[in-house]
């Protein structure tokens, strides 16, 4: 619904959509990969600094205890240990870990008195290497005192005394709650035609990088300096929170950046390991290697995912027009609480899908439990969000006999409806999304689909054709961290990405970054822009990552937020070196720098022949001969830029948080269309087609996209088919390994996901880009889903949750065929 | 996840093996191709504190046929043993049973030896060796003995084979000619253990089924022959019905348990699903070759 009431800054978009580009658009190779695929890329692990020791934690067995003793001498004195350090220890030298909740969660990288998870360190251990670091661990004596387990939020948020986790919080394990209204819901249902209820359940799965978390520390005594490397993201934004919890002043302390081998968001900010080696190192005077082992990354690495049971209603009025939503929903957040709910600013961002649907209201319990605390993870809470209302749609459709084509088309908001606020406040910036379900149908098939399925059952053979139409929302703004707590602790604005830029003598492009590498396409992304808009030639040019004492204003990856981001922030850079560049040029060609253009890695006067300059030439004048130039300060030596990109559209959440604000509005979509077989027999899933069409705008790299939406695709059949963090009564997780913990691998993943691309190019950001990064999981869990539900249709089983193992998916069928 | 401590000694022969383990005792360990006793030691789930490596000892290694039986050695691997002609042609069974196990880089390094003597009851060697009537030839230091694959396994991660003793061979009688064969599997994804595996074998003389072998994995404690199974189908006539009763007293015959993957229903269920699939397909392939 269009409120005129809400406000809408202006464009600040410099490059427009549409224009004709060489570089943006095109499937270049990614200048990344070279040096991967050759194993020279230089990892956490890769890192080794002279004297350099291993550490290894001693992890809590319990899921929930008070620690009565440890004795730590047998540990000490094996040889090749150098310091054993409690979490008694450990908090003599340092602070509690950064948490954006308010109240904070007190979390700290070593347990002081009680364990709430299982995994969570209790002590560490630094030696010779990390054989002996293990050893040691394992002579390490705890005496534990066990407490009740709170496995299920469902209990948990209703336990008292011994069973609460955080007892200084309040005798309760319940870490939030509250109930956001928005529009007239009561009035909707009072006046809706039809209401569909359900009983949804999303189960915990994880990220899973190929690397884990891990960090080389060194401490300076001299100085009193810390310097860190470590694989995490955001170090140039949040990462001066370590030299708090580190007890140093800010500028004593050094974040290198290493590349990740995979975050898929879990590597977010990570603040245990480097605290760890740090501590360690601080303690011993010698640089100390923390890398979690794979138990260490499962267990304990901060960044589960979401783990939600929903109650969720939903009204339609006479027309078959969705007009109301309403959900309850329980969310499981394990021991600690790093991220407050902003899994649920997420949802919220984009929580009515591509559909008109004029009131929402969403009452969110947040239960603390004795599991490895929730982070981010590939979706960060809206993934979900989008499973239930697609859910909610196909249980419409099967419960009313509607088509689920039709019904989603005739729900879509239309493309004439742009910019579009939903009722929390949140602003759909563009979209097409006819445009998206069309080009589906068509890739697929839809039609020849229903044919065949229609055949086949005859044989006995259940296909089933699934439909996801969904939201990929991306470049958050700050306000998201805060907004759902009315007791905001420090409710910060600003959400920046910095780059410098800077063109050496002979003509080159050096691009820094703020972010590390963590597995997307930050490098070629950037040399790509920045090839566009100086037209240079992109072997020219290349990218390094800032540490923080070099570093500026940066947020990183996250959100899908990246390209979009970095992107604004090139465009400034790059804008200031052209700038100069017609400066310098045009003083040199004897022309006033309004005539000037760039054209083909050359700076010419317009319309006049062979009035030119290379960028080469001028970069060298630039830093070499400033006696050729004006003595005034626009000529100064040198041709850099160093230049911040704020978030290009965000509002204020209003006092009452009856309006969100704007704050995630580069609004992607997407349709996937799974065809999917079942051997109703064995419960198993296999994939006959599966298309993803997703619109994000103007695509800088069609290749590296399809990558992102190939691999969230393979992601999301994990969470709807393979994946679950199986955490027993006594809270012991029952698969921490991947023998047991269920990656789909190749064999699982279809072999060709059919991606095409609608472009529907943003007003808000330059050239009209929106993130892409998280398409792929967002969308394939629902889309699956309804496969699933559509091949069993004759069961008439209903995929309420996920995972649907093949044993899950069998148990349905055989429930239902025993009811028939 | 590193190991324990232990001590590391590389085999040079067969002797030097079974001498080394004589001398050390319980807490010595063969290790073959490592596929699962590495992870286990990484897990700390086994913490031998002597490694007997036999890894190098390639005369293990080969797989040949000799007079109607396929002998393969300890230390072929299982990538080796798929691959070889020798097995194709004397036993079939198993190189059709070999897609299910594991995964390329594994069958590279791991052993059909380790395999069997690591006894895992979801592993589907030991159901498939059974089947295929196999013996093993073990070796002491008071020399060899050979053991009918029907003894050889004891129970779940228990063998025949004492602390210091070796798997030297595993002879398999070559498969007849014409006979039909079948091994099918429920695993959650592709190489994983199954959760239910089945396999049959069976000849068909004179509308009559003859010599049947069928078995289970998944189905109980342990691997397991089920000859109450056998029994009903030697010597009936292979109609839909009977197979299908068949499939039914192998589901009364299993006592599944639960586990983090499947539970004993849907375990029943396999059961029931693969036995049907693998006697149905075992009396197809004897009918096609019949047709030959
Ligand atoms: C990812 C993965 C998937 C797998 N999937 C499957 C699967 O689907 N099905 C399956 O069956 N297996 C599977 N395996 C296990 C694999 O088949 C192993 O190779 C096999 O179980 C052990 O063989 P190995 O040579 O590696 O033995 P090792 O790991 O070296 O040894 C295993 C055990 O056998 C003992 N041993 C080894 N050789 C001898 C000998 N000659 N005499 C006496 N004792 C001996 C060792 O002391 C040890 O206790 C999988 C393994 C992995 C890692």
């Amino acid at each position: 619904m269009k409120d005129q009431t809400r406000r809408i800054p202006a464009s600040r978009q410099r490059e427009k959509p549409g224009q004709k580009t060489k570089w943006i658009g095109t499937d270049m190779k990614r200048v990344e990969d070279p040096r991967l695929l050759t194993g020279q890329g230089r990892y956490a692990d890769d890192v080794s600094v002279p004297g350099m020791l291993h550490a290894a934690t001693l992890s809590s067995p319990h899921a929930h205890a008070r620690i009565i003793s440890i004795d730590v001498s047998k540990a000490r004195a094996l040889p090749g240990v150098v310091a054993v350090m409690t979490g008694e220890a450990v908090a003599r030298l340092t602070g509690p870990l950064p948490c954006f909740s308010n109240p904070p969660v007190e979390q700290r990288c070593v347990a002081i008195d009680r364990v709430r998870h299982v995994g969570e360190p209790v002590a560490i251990i630094a030696a010779e290497s990390r054989y002996i670091a293990e050893d040691a661990a394992r002579l390490i004596e705890v005496e534990y005192e066990p407490l009740p387990a709170m496995n299920d939020p469902r209990k948990a948020m209703h336990a008292i005394g011994e069973g609460v986790l955080h007892p200084a919080r309040g005798d309760t394990n319940v870490a939030m709650h509250r109930n956001f209204s928005f529009g007239d819901v009561a009035g909707d249902f009072a006046r809706a035609t039809r209401v569909v209820k359900r009983s949804l359940r999303w189960a915990r799965s994880g990220a899973q990088p190929l690397e884990t978390c891990g960090a080389v520390s060194e401490y300076d005594s001299a100085t009193g300096k810390f310097t860190i490397h470590v694989n995490s993201s955001m170090y140039n934004y949040v990462g001066w929170l370590l030299a708090v919890t580190l007890g140093v002043p800010v500028h004593k302390l050094n974040i290198i950046p290493t590349i990740a081998g995979g975050s898929f968001g879990s590597k977010l900010f990570i603040h245990k390991v480097p605290v760890i080696s740090a501590v360690l190192a601080r303690e011993t005077g010698r640089p100390v290697k923390y890398l979690e082992d794979r138990s260490d990354n499962i267990l304990a690495c901060d960044h589960h995912g979401s783990d939600r049971f929903y109650d969720c209603e939903l009204a339609l009025d006479h027309n078959d027009k969705m007009i109301s939503m309403r959900c309850k929903v329980i969310d499981d957040y394990g021991a600690y609480f790093q991220f407050d709910i902003g899994h649920h600013g997420n949802a919220l961002s984009q929580i009515t899908g591509p559909y008109q649907i004029g009131s929402v209201e969403a009452d969110i319990t947040a239960v603390m439990t004795n599991k490895c605390q929730q982070g981010a993870y590939r979706g960060f809470g809206s993934e979900v969000s989008n499973y239930v209302m697609e859910r909610m749609v196909d249980a419409a459709c099967s419960e009313f006999g509607l088509d689920p084509v039709e019904f989603r088309r005739k729900n879509f908001i239309k493309p004439e409806q742009f910019p579009y606020f939903i009722p929390t406040g949140n602003l759909y910036d563009s979209g097409n999304y006819p445009a998206v379900l069309d080009k589906a149908l068509q890739m697929l098939d839809y039609d020849g689909w229903r044919n065949k399925q229609k055949e086949a059952r005859k044989e006995g053979r259940y296909i089933g054709i699934g439909l996801a139409t969904c939201q990929e929302r991306s470049v958050f703004s700050a306000t998201e961290f805060w907004m759902l707590n009315h007791e905001a602790g420090f409710a910060l604005t600003s959400s920046p990405e910095g780059v410098k830029v800077k063109i050496d003598p002979t003509g080159n492009a050096v691009i820094t970054l703020q972010a590390p590498f963590w597995g997307n396409s930050p490098e070629t992304m950037a040399t790509m822009i920045l090839a566009e808009h100086l037209t240079m030639d992109p072997a020219n040019i290349s990218v390094t990552y800032a540490d923080t004492d070099s570093g500026i204003a940066g947020t990183g990856p996250g959100g899908s937020r990246f390209t979009v981001m970095v992107a604004g922030a090139i465009v400034s850079a790059s804008q200031v070196i052209r700038k100069k560049l017609f400066l310098l040029a045009a003083h040199l060609l004897d022309a006033d720098p309004s005539e000037m253009e760039l054209f083909d890695g050359k700076v010419r006067v317009k319309g006049r022949q062979g009035a030119e300059k290379s960028i080469a030439d001028l970069a060298m004048m630039a830093h070499f001969f400033r006696l050729s130039f004006p003595d005034t300060p626009e000529f100064d030596t040198g041709l850099d830029a160093s230049c911040t990109y704020d978030h290009p559209l965000t509002t204020m959440p209003s006092e009452d948080r009856k309006d969100l604000g704007i704050f995630y509005p580069i609004m992607g979509h997407m349709c996937h269309m799974p065809v999917v077989e079942i051997d109703v027999e064995t419960g198993k899933v296999k994939f006959l087609d599966y298309v993803a069409v997703h619109d994000c705008g103007t695509i800088v790299n069609p290749m590296t996209l399809a990558g992102h939406v190939r691999g969230g695709t393979a992601q999301g059949i994990g969470s709807a088919i393979y994946e679950e963090y199986k955490y027993a009564d006594d809270g012991q997780l029952l698969n921490a390994n991947f023998a047991d913990y269920i990656l789909p691998s190749v064999n699982e993943v279809p072999p060709n996901v059919r991606v095409g691309h609608v472009v529907t190019p943003s007003p808000f950001t330059e050239y009209g880009i929106k993130g892409g990064g998280e398409g792929g999981r967002m969308g394939a869990p629902p889309a699956i889903a309804s496969a699933i539900e559509d091949a069993l249709k004759p069961f008439g089983v209903k995929a309420d949750f996920l995972p649907l193992t093949p044993a899950k998916l069998r148990g349905l069928i055989r429930q239902a065929t025993a009811n028939q | 996840m590193k190991p324990w401590p232990f001590e590391y000694h590389r085999a040079n022969s067969i002797e030097d093996a079974i001498a080394t383990l004589g001398r050390h005792g319980e807490g010595a360990r063969l290790l073959a191709g490592g596929q699962s006793l590495i992870p286990m030691m990484n897990l700390g789930l086994a913490t031998p504190d002597l490694v007997v490596d036999v890894g190098n000892l390639s005369d293990l290694a080969y797989v040949l046929v000799e007079d109607g039986v396929l002998r393969i050695g300890a230390l072929a691997t299982h990538n080796t043993i798929m691959e070889a002609d020798a097995s194709a042609s004397a036993c079939p069974m198993l190189v059709v049973a070999y897609h299910s196990v594991a995964h390329h880089t594994i069958r590279n390094r791991g052993t059909l030896g380790g395999n069997i003597c690591h006894a895992d009851p979801a592993s589907e060697m030991p159901l498939v060796l059974t089947l295929l009537d196999a013996s093993m030839v073990i070796r002491g230091a008071r020399g060899e003995r050979v053991v009918a694959a029907g003894n050889f396994f004891i129970d779940a991660f228990e063998t025949e084979v004492e602390p210091a003793e070796m798997l030297t061979e595993i002879r398999i009688p070559a498969q007849a000619a014409g006979e039909g064969y079948a091994f099918e599997e429920m695993s959650q994804r592709k190489g994983d253990f199954a959760i239910v595996s089945a396999g049959c074998r069976l000849s068909i003389r004179k509308g009559q089924m003859t010599n049947v072998r069928f078995g289970l994995t998944g189905a109980g404690a342990q691997t397991r022959r089920m000859s109450v199974v056998e029994a009903k189908l030697e010597g009936a006539g292979p109609d839909d019905r009977l197979l299908a009763e068949a499939a039914e007293l192998a589901v009364v015959n299993s006592d599944p348990s639960d586990d983090i993957h499947a539970d004993a229903a849907y375990r029943l269920d396999l059961v029931r699903t693969m036995s049907r699939r693998v006697l149905a397909a075992a009396v197809r392939m004897t009918a096609k070759q019949g047709a030959l």
